[in-house]
């Protein structure tokens, strides 16, 4: 187990010390993110946005972007040739979680860039901080768990570029249903905590169910 | 590189495809011909439920059975449950368009009858474009890769694991959208709608559907393992005429 432990930190230090060398994947991140909330807000202008289209359009920005910058997880090994390097000395099930663990460190901190920056610019309230925080750790907790298999899966196709968003989209449906209607809660004229209970319990389990599936499945992408 | 034909024995397989396109004749010919209860609202449309419902049963048993020979490839390796999981999905999607075709048709000219209203948010229909999206992005990444057993490996993943988020679909869409179908809140339950002798059809047009999904993808597995042999001896032919 400790062993494990071990093997699972050390594939993300390398992958947090390689990120900190070049800060590709964060800033591109950043940048789609913050350029794409400019775009909605001057696409809105002085326009005062309804609550619910407030909340879409916050996950879908941030949608969009995990989607980009997820899928640069393995296909950068298999970039710098490092595949049979990690096979070779780690344990599949300690590649996944560590990189699982980097996906969701990097998906959290340009969501919490993107609440941030939303609220900011956009001119919104939100009522229940707590909410709104809790929401974002657990989307971003889910999208890193659906996307990180998906990135396993990408860097073994030819053409690896644009194909995470296509395959990643159709399984976000019910996360992004959950965490709309939870961010809307959290905003002026929403529910609150009282209301947000069930879509908080989807996330919580959608997060758990992709990780599972994910786990069990990963060996079968790793290893030829 | 060989494939062995699946072991069903020629005389059973006709037996059972010949029982299967007369039952379909059948049903479709009591479908029309039957007299059926007058409905509120939908009338002689009431028809389309023998052949709108069945469709969204054979989808199901499609990604069943599809998700099934993707569980099974991965334990095995065996070249042929990829070519039956692929081809299941091929005939549901087929189910599912025609399934959303008839669901979209009934719906604009009953219900929104006199409206511009033709896609309507309605949870069932939501999952099935859903289900439709996920196979488009199956295939597209069946496309993306050449090697046969890397492709049939990585498609059973992305299969299995896609169907692994549709439960929660079934939780969470019901909650967000209004259903006009029965069984949902303020309609009335499927059998209270529907009369004794409605079921006598509708029933029936369920097997036969499911049979002939069941037909059709069968023959479309043996096509696939045809056009592997045919190409594997065109391969050794080649290479023979090259050593001579």
């Amino acid at each position: 187990m400790s062993d494990w432990l071990a093997g699972t930190w050390a594939v993300f230090r390398k992958d947090i010390e390689l990120e900190l060398r070049d800060r590709f994947g964060i800033s591109v991140l950043l940048m789609f993110v913050v350029s794409t909330l400019l775009l909605t807000m001057f696409a809105f202008g002085q326009q005062q946005i309804e609550v619910h289209v407030q909340a879409a359009l916050l996950w879908i920005v941030i949608v969009f972007a995990a989607s980009i910058g997820l899928g640069r997880a393995f296909v950068s090994e298999v970039e710098r040739g490092t595949v049979l390097l990690l096979q070779l000395h780690t344990r599949s099930s300690s590649v996944y979680a560590g990189k699982l663990l980097f996906n969701f460190l990097l998906v959290l901190s340009a969501n919490v860039l993107a609440g941030i920056a939303f609220v900011a610019l956009l001119n919104i309230e939100v009522v229940d901080i707590g909410l709104f925080a809790t929401t974002l750790l657990l989307g971003s907790l889910g999208l890193s768990g659906a996307s990180t298999l998906l990135a396993a899966i990408i860097a073994r196709t030819a053409n690896r570029g644009p194909l995470l968003p296509v395959l990643v989209f159709p399984l976000l449906i019910p996360l992004l249903l959950s965490v709309i209607s939870a961010t809307k809660n959290s905003l002026v004229g929403g529910g609150g905590w009282a209301e947000s209970g069930e879509h908080l319990v989807t996330l919580v389990s959608f997060a758990g169910v992709v990780i599972t599936a994910s786990v069990l499945l990963f060996d079968y992408v790793w290893k030829d | 590189m060989s494939h062995v034909f699946p072991t069903a024995s020629r005389r059973k397989y006709q037996l059972i495809r010949n029982v299967v396109v007369i039952w379909l004749t059948a049903m479709i010919v009591a479908a029309f011909a039957l007299r059926i209860p007058f409905i509120n609202i939908l009338e002689h449309t009431a028809r389309n439920l023998y052949f709108h419902v069945p469709m969204w049963f054979t989808l199901m048993a499609a990604v069943f059975v599809s998700a099934y020979h993707s569980i099974r490839y991965l334990g095995s390796g065996d070249a042929i449950r990829d070519i039956r999981a692929a081809e299941a999905a091929r005939v549901g999607v087929t189910f599912g368009v025609l399934g959303l075709l008839t669901g979209i048709f009934w719906s604009r000219f009953t219900w929104y009858q006199g409206t511009e209203i033709w896609w309507n948010w309605d949870p069932r229909q939501s999952m099935a474009a859903v289900e439709l999206l996920i196979y488009g992005a199956y295939f597209i990444l069946r496309d993306s890769i050449d090697d046969p057993e890397k492709r049939g490996k990585i498609a059973a993943v992305y299969n299995i694991f896609a169907a692994s988020t549709v439960p929660f679909l079934l939780y969470v869409l019901p909650r967000q959208l209004q259903s006009l179908h029965p069984g949902a809140e303020g309609n009335p339950a499927f059998s209270e709608i529907t009369d004794p002798v409605m079921r006598l059809v509708f029933y029936p047009a369920v097997i036969g559907f499911i049979g002939l999904f069941w037909v059709l993808y069968t023959q479309r597995t043996r096509l696939r393992l045809m056009e592997e042999r045919v190409e594997d001896i065109r391969f050794e032919k080649e290479t023979r005429g090259d050593t001579l």
